[in-house]
């Protein structure tokens, strides 16, 4: 929660569902490569938004 | 990440291979290992980092003689020895053998610093086991370099941790545990993104989108140049801040400056507070202005609309006090007060009509009686004022006045040291002056920097509006356009994501804080974590927060709070509902290894650290003298031992060197004389 009393649910809720669908997409490549320092997720992340946004 | 075991292969003091189980469960987490000096418990210690990063800590001696010393002398010159550590644990959901090992050849009586390979090997839950490929970075992943100090430490050496600048190292190092780090990630790649797709949109979206998405990636490109100087400015503003310090170190340690050094330390927290003080003062004046500030002009207002209103009525401007609805009720009725029949267009009747035209209505008589019924109360509220303002403006010339004497104490005491007849001082004090100087600038430019990036970030706002409305006629420039929208949206809410984690994780770890650090110490000091990421200490001496410095001990004891916090909240973070979905059971769950874990404490502060320690981590290891560890902390400590054990110290000493140590009443080999120098691992229970 920040001073303005605004909470990571409110973000997430006031998304639309591609919004949160591609969020969550990003979130989860990058945690799954967090060992790699040396991954630039830019494609992965392109195909992501491509999958939603067909 | 929980320990199951480690097995050391000729590392240092332990010769030929030694395993310790480390398995434990969420009632009896701690495992319990006792050594003389010199045993090795900093080398079990480092054992783990060792095998975890490679590295161990700066304490560890002569760190290129890995091989145990009875083993490397026996190998004939030409013939190579391993020296390795085995890490067996599990991992969200997983579990995982590492192997850190090195093959040492010998070509002369020295060793050499081997170069030791790592593997890492893990099973899934199905039972499928696989080699990972790169073992280093998912170690990494799993552990931070940065974050082991927290989880593997000495328990004498533990106060860095809270050393003044070792703050920013240690909000970098925790972003991980937090789940911070791949925010951070995704913030950094998309706009890679949309730079890939906006090329798209401008190769195919007519002239008015390209334009405007020119002028966007010209913003773009501004605010990564002004990103980029603001970093580098954060970070010379930090090594100036650092160097400052120093400087102001030295000079309170030097005899001749002390005094003065320790008088402007405490002048410049008093002309903090005396600022922050004339702050309030002027804030409150400028409130009460604003919300009152009307009254004062008021005075005639009162009786100038009293008279007015009384001429009005005299001149029958205003309406008598007679009501209309009076008036009308006597002619409904017939009949007037005095009895006369008011028979309609009689003279009687005619005549009480006419004053029906004079009479007030009841709305515009209500409203008169309210306003003149203000006109009283305003002297009482000009009164007020008057006193409110006077009160406010005393304290407010008492705090300029407090101010002023500051500046000019501080003045004074800067010239003592300026005009020192020391040269070293003379110098130091130059310094000091010239870092200052240095750091005011670097702040003025990054205030300059942080404004125009606000600007270019409403700017970049209102292109993208644009851009949103902009006629586009190809189907992939509006495609294009549609993902770009997209992903500037999840970027814009990641950046609240991150906000919003940073500053919970910070409230969180200074609530948390405070709690342990009460549970332990028994002084009236409260710990708090700040925004810039710093430990200070404060006591309350009459509803003021003093800061207080921090003793070595207490500076210990805010080093495991601090850890235990961290420990306690990585946990926690990772079982909330959050953007990423679920996490798995233990997730968040790292051991806490540490030697010497009560340090120099006294008696009353190790019963305390003890009784805290076996809350602090769902894993414990505590390796300690039997000095340190035996009576208070063992009784508070037992109940929770799941593995007991003795580092049995094998020595070639001469004399009558054998020792025991005797735990729950029985005795057990402490020190025992033998023919090489090594130690080994004995379990108890």
């Amino acid at each position: 929660m920040t001073d303005d009393g605004r909470t990571e649910k409110q973000v997430l809720e006031e998304l639309g569902d591609e919004e949160r669908a591609l969020l969550k997409r990003v979130l989860e490549i990058e945690r799954a490569k967090l060992h790699l320092s040396a991954y630039d997720a830019t494609d992965d992340l392109l195909a992501a938004v491509k999958e939603i946004i067909p | 990440m929980r320990l199951q075991s480690i097995t050391l292969t000729n590392f240092r003091q332990f010769e030929g291979v030694q395993t310790f189980d480390l398995t434990s469960d969420a009632i009896r987490p701690v495992s319990l290992l006792f050594g003389a000096n010199g045993a090795g418990k900093t080398t079990f210690l480092n054992a783990f980092t060792w095998a975890l990063h490679g590295a161990m800590s700066e304490d560890v001696e002569q760190q290129e003689r890995m091989v145990s010393d009875s083993v490397w002398r026996a190998l004939p010159i030409g013939q190579s020895v391993e020296v390795a550590v085995e890490l067996r644990f599990d991992h969200e959901g997983r579990d995982y053998r590492l192997l850190r090992q090195a093959s040492v050849h010998k070509q002369s009586d020295h060793q050499t610093r081997p170069s030791p390979e790592l593997q890492l090997w893990m099973t899934a839950a199905d039972g499928s086991s696989e080699v990972v490929r790169a073992p280093q970075e998912t170690v990494y992943s799993i552990l931070p370099r940065g974050v082991s100090r927290f989880f593997f430490f000495n328990g004498e050496r533990i106060e860095n941790l809270v050393k003044r600048g070792a703050y920013a190292e240690v909000q970098q190092d925790i972003k991980v545990l937090l789940d911070l780090e791949q925010v951070e990630r995704a913030l950094a790649h998309l706009p890679k993104v949309d730079r890939k797709l906006t090329a798209e949109l401008k190769k195919h979206g007519g002239d008015k989108a390209t334009e405007i998405q020119e002028a966007i990636d010209a913003l773009r490109e501004r605010e990564t140049t002004d990103r980029d100087q603001l970093k580098l400015l954060e970070g010379d503003l930090a090594a100036l801040t650092e160097e400052r310090d120093a400087v102001l170190d030295v000079l309170r340690q030097h005899n001749e400056t002390r005094p003065i050094q320790e008088r402007r330390d405490a002048v410049a927290r008093d002309l903090e507070d005396a600022k922050a003080a004339l702050a309030t003062a002027q804030a409150e004046r400028q409130h009460l202005i604003a919300t009152r500030g009307f009254l004062a002009f008021t005075e005639s207002l009162g009786d100038t609309t009293q008279a007015m209103a009384e001429s009005l009525y005299e001149k029958g401007k205003l309406p008598s006090p007679l009501k209309r609805e009076f008036v009308d009720k006597l002619l409904k009725n017939g009949a007037c007060i005095c009895g006369t029949p008011l028979t309609e267009h009689s003279e009687p009747w005619l005549h009480v009509k006419d004053w029906r035209q004079k009479a007030g209505l009841q709305a515009v008589e209500t409203a008169w009686q309210q306003l003149s019924g203000q006109i009283g109360p305003l002297a009482t509220a000009r009164v007020d004022l008057r006193e409110s303002l006077s009160s406010l403006m005393t304290r407010i010339n008492a705090q300029r006045d407090r101010v002023d004497r500051l500046i000019e104490e501080q003045s004074e005491l800067d010239g003592k040291l300026r005009d020192s007849r020391r040269e070293d001082v003379q110098a130091l004090e130059s310094k000091r002056i010239d870092l200052d100087t240095q750091l005011g600038i670097k702040q003025q430019r990054i205030g300059s920097v942080r404004s125009e990036l606000d600007r270019l970030g409403r700017d970049i706002e209102q292109k993208t509006k644009e851009r949103r409305t902009a006629e586009v006629t190809d189907e992939l420039a509006a495609k294009a356009r549609a993902r770009s929208d997209l992903v500037q949206s999840v970027k814009k809410a990641l950046e609240e994501i991150l906000a919003i984690r940073e500053e919970d994780m910070r409230r969180r770890l200074d609530a948390e804080l405070k709690t342990v650090f009460r549970s332990i110490t028994h002084q009236n000091h409260v710990p708090s974590l700040n925004r810039g990421f710093e430990l200070t200490l404060h006591k309350d001496v009459d509803g003021v927060q003093l800061q207080v410095p921090k003793s070595t001990g207490e500076n210990q004891i805010l080093s495991l709070s601090f850890v235990a916090a961290v420990s306690k909240l990585a946990r926690e973070i990772r079982k909330e509902r959050r953007a990423e979905g679920e996490a798995p059971p233990d997730a968040g769950i790292y051991p806490i290894v540490m030697d010497a874990a009560f340090g120099s404490l006294d008696q009353d502060y190790q019963q305390a650290v003890s009784r805290a320690l076996a809350q602090m981590a769902p894993q414990l290891v505590v390796l300690v003298s039997k000095s340190q560890g035996l009576g208070r902390v063992v009784t508070e400590l037992m109940p929770y031992v799941s593995h007991l054990g003795v580092i049995e110290t094998h020595t070639t000493a001469a004399g009558d060197v054998a020792d025991d140590i005797e735990i729950e009443g029985v005795a057990h080999p402490y020190i025992r004389p033998a023919s090489t120098d090594h130690s080994e691992l004995k379990v108890i229970k």
